[in-house]
C-alpha cells in the first residue's frame, strides 16, 4: 500500500520554515515552498499558495470521502465542504499543530457530520456496489487476489466474493466514528495517534473503535469459516 | 512454564495480539509478545487468524477505487472548488488582535471571572468617558464654564479676563440673574443677582472698560445698573462712561442710568459736563432732561426741607454746580448749540423752570 501524502508530510514536518512572504516576490515556484511557508501565503491572501496546499492533500481527502461516503456526489460535496473551510478558517490557524492534522480534523468532522446525517435518514442509504463492476477493469478485488496469491482455486474465488460482499454490508452497520477510524487505520496508513488528533480525542479512544470495528467485521466472516 | 502460568500469560497477552498485527504496541509489549508467542501455540494460531483477517480486510477493493478509477472525479471536484474559490472574496486577513487571542482563551475558560471584568470595565469606561466628555465639551464651548456662588472675591488680574457677560430676566422672582464667563485657564461661571456685592463688581468693571466689550452687553449692564446708582462704586462707573465711552448709545444709557441720582453734585457736573462737550446731540439732549429733573427735586427737598439743595459744593464750580449756573449754561445752549433739537429742548426747559419759580 503506498504511503498517503499525508503521512510523508508528517515525516517530512521538521518544524523548519522559511519565511515567505516574499517568495512568491522573489519569483521562487510555489512547489518549492515548505508547508508552512506555503500556509503563510495563504493566510496572507495568496490563492495561488491555497490552491498549492489543494494540490498536496485533496487526493487523499476525496480518497477518505470516498471510501467513507460510497457514493461519488456525496464524497464530491464533503471535498468541496471541507475545503472551502479550511480557506474560510485558514487564518485561525496558528501552527499548534501540524496543517495535515488541522486540514485532516476538518475533513473527518464534515466527513463525520456527512455519515450521521445519513444515518439518521434510512431512505438514504449508500446503495451497494454492483458486482459486475467488481469483474470489470484493473482494480478489482479478484484481479488483485490473483496477482497476490496465483494459487487461489475457483472455490476460493467464490469464497473471496462471498467474504467481499459480507465485508461491505458489515461496514455499512459501523458507526460513523468506527467507520472513520477503520478507514483511516488501514486504508490511510495513519498511526492511531494521528487519527486521534485528526479526529479531536485520545488515542485510548481511538484504539477502541478500532477493536470494536474489527470485532464486528469478525463476527461477520466468521460464519463463513 | 505451569499451565496456569501459561493461562496467566495468554490472557495478558491474548488482546495486544491484534494491535501487534497493527504495529500498535510499544517495545516493551512486542518484546513480551514474542517471548510469549515462541512456547505458545495458542496464541499462535490466535496471531495467525488475526493476520489473515487483516490481509483480507487489507485487500478488500477500495470504493475510491472503482468510483474514480480514472481520477475524473478528482479533476470535477478541483474545478468546482476552484469556481467556488473565485465567487468568494479573498479570506479575510489574518485577525489583527490575534495577540489577544489568550485572553479571549482565558475567558472562554473563566466565564464568570470574564463577566465580572466586563461589568468592572463597563463602569469604569462609563464614569471616565462621561467625565472625559465633560471636559471635552468645556474646552470646546465656554457655555459649560464651572459655576461658582457669589461670594468669592475676584482679583483685577481675575476680572481682565472676564469674556463675556449674560444677563437674564427672572419675572416670577423679579429679580436679574447675570452670568459672567471667563476665558481663564479654568472658565468660571458666575450666577447671581444685583444684590450680589462680586456680580455689580463685574458689572461695574464691564461698565468701566467699555471699550473691551461688546456694546449690547455694556447696555445690558447700564440698564441692569440703573436700579443701583446709588451705590457709589456703580455711580462712579456709570459717570465714567458716561464721560468717555467712545459710543454715543452707551453714553446715552449711562445718563439715563444716573436719571435717580440726578441730583448728586457729581452727577451734575457729569450733565453739564455733556452739555459743553459731548458731540451728540441726543446725548445733551438727555443731558437737558436729567438737569431740569435734578432742579425739580432739589426744589422739592428745597419746598419740604426749607433750606438750599446743595449741601455739598465744590468751592470754584458753585456757579456752574447751582441752579443759576444751571439756568445760564441752558441759555447758552437755547442761542449757540449747533442741534435744533437741543436749542428746542433747552428753550423748553428755561421755560419749564421759569414756570415753576413762578409757582
Amino acid at each position: 500500500m503506498p504511503s498517503p501524502r499525508w503521512a510523508l508530510a508528517v515525516a517530512n514536518q521538521t518544524g523548519q520554515s522559511s519565511t515567505c512572504s516574499s517568495a512568491l516576490a522573489a519569483g521562487i515556484p510555489l512547489a518549492k515552498l515548505d508547508e508552512r511557508a506555503l500556509v503563510e501565503e495563504a493566510q496572507a491572501g495568496s490563492r495561488q499558495a491555497f490552491e498549492e496546499l489543494v494540490r498536496i492533500y485533496d487526493r487523499d481527502v476525496l480518497r477518505l470521502a470516498l471510501n467513507l461516503m460510497k457514493r461519488t456526489e456525496d464524497a464530491r460535496d464533503v471535498y468541496q465542504e471541507a475545503f472551502l473551510k479550511v480557506y474560510r478558517n485558514l487564518y485561525r490557524f496558528r501552527f499548534e499543530c501540524s496543517f495535515y492534522t488541522w486540514l485532516y480534523r476538518i475533513v473527518t468532522n464534515v466527513c463525520l457530520d456527512h455519515l450521521r446525517r445519513r444515518q439518521s435518514r434510512p431512505e438514504d442509504q449508500a446503495p451497494e456496489l454492483h458486482s459486475a463492476t467488481y469483474d470489470e477493469g484493473t482494480t478489482d478485488f479478484f484481479e488483485r487476489q490473483k496477482e497476490f496469491r496465483p494459487g487461489l482455486d475457483p472455490e476460493r474465488h467464490l469464497m473471496g466474493r462471498e467474504i467481499q460482499t459480507r465485508l461491505a454490508a458489515a461496514m455499512l452497520r459501523l458507526s460513523p466514528r468506527e467507520r472513520v477510524v477503520f478507514e483511516m487505520k488501514h486504508y490511510q496508513g495513519l498511526k492511531l495517534r494521528a487519527i486521534g488528533d485528526a479526529l479531536g480525542t485520545s488515542e485510548e479512544t481511538v484504539k477502541n473503535s478500532l477493536f470494536r470495528a474489527t470485532r464486528k467485521l469478525r463476527q461477520e466472516l466468521g460464519v463463513l469459516r | 512454564m505451569s499451565g496456569a502460568d501459561a493461562r496467566k500469560s495468554c490472557d495478558a497477552i491474548g488482546p495486544l495480539l491484534f494491535f501487534y498485527v497493527y504495529e500498535e504496541v510499544n517495545e516493551q509489549e512486542r518484546a513480551a509478545i514474542e517471548e510469549h508467542l515462541a512456547d505458545c501455540v495458542d496464541c499462535s494460531e490466535h496471531l495467525a487468524a488475526e493476520r489473515t483477517l487483516y490481509a483480507e480486510l487489507a485487500s478488500l477493493p477500495q470504493s475510491s477505487d472503482q468510483l474514480d478509477s480514472s481520477g475524473i472525479v478528482l479533476s470535477q471536484c478541483r474545478s468546482e472548488l476552484s469556481e467556488k474559490l473565485d465567487e468568494l472574496h479573498v479570506p479575510a486577513a489574518k485577525e489583527k488582535w490575534l495577540s489577544f487571542f489568550w485572553l479571549r482563551r482565558w475567558m472562554t475558560v473563566h466565564p464568570a471571572w470574564s463577566a465580572a471584568l466586563l461589568i468592572l470595565f463597563g463602569l469604569v469606561a462609563g464614569v471616565q468617558g462621561t467625565q472625559w466628555l465633560t471636559g471635552l465639551n468645556n474646552a470646546n464651548a465656554l457655555d459649560q464654564a464651572v459655576n461658582v456662588r457669589p461670594g468669592m472675591k475676584f482679583t483685577d488680574k481675575q476680572l481682565s479676563t472676564v469674556a463675556d457677560v449674560n444677563i437674564t430676566s427672572n419675572a416670577s422672582v423679579g429679580q436679574q440673574h447675570v452670568r459672567v464667563r471667563m476665558s481663564a485657564q479654568q472658565p468660571v461661571e458666575l450666577t447671581g443677582t444685583l444684590d450680589d456685592a462680586d456680580v455689580r463688581r463685574v458689572m461695574t468693571y464691564v461698565v468701566e472698560n467699555g471699550d473691551r466689550f461688546n456694546p449690547g452687553v455694556l447696555l445690558d449692564c447700564l440698564d441692569a445698573l440703573k436700579a443701583r446708582s446709588g451705590d457709589l462704586e456703580v455711580r462712579g462707573a456709570l459717570l465714567a462712561a458716561a464721560r468717555r465711552d467712545q459710543n454715543p448709545a452707551v453714553r446715552l444709557k449711562a445718563l439715563e442710568a444716573l436719571r435717580d441720582a440726578s441730583s448728586d453734585h457729581t452727577v451734575r457736573l457729569a450733565l453739564l459736563d455733556a452739555l459743553h462737550h459731548d458731540p451728540n446731540p441726543g446725548v445733551r439732549v438727555e443731558a437737558v432732561n436729567l438737569l431740569v429733573r435734578s432742579l425739580e427735586a432739589a426744589n422739592g427737598r428745597e419746598l419740604s426741607n426749607g433750606k438750599e439743595v446743595a449741601v455739598t459744593v465744590l468751592q470754584g464750580e458753585e456757579d456752574l454746580d447751582s441752579a443759576d449756573g444751571v439756568l445760564r449754561t441752558l441759555e447758552v445752549l437755547q442761542r449757540s448749540d449747533p442741534s435744533p433739537y437741543v436749542r428746542l429742548r433747552s428753550a423748553a426747559a428755561l421755560r419749564e423752570i421759569n414756570d415753576r419759580d413762578e409757582q
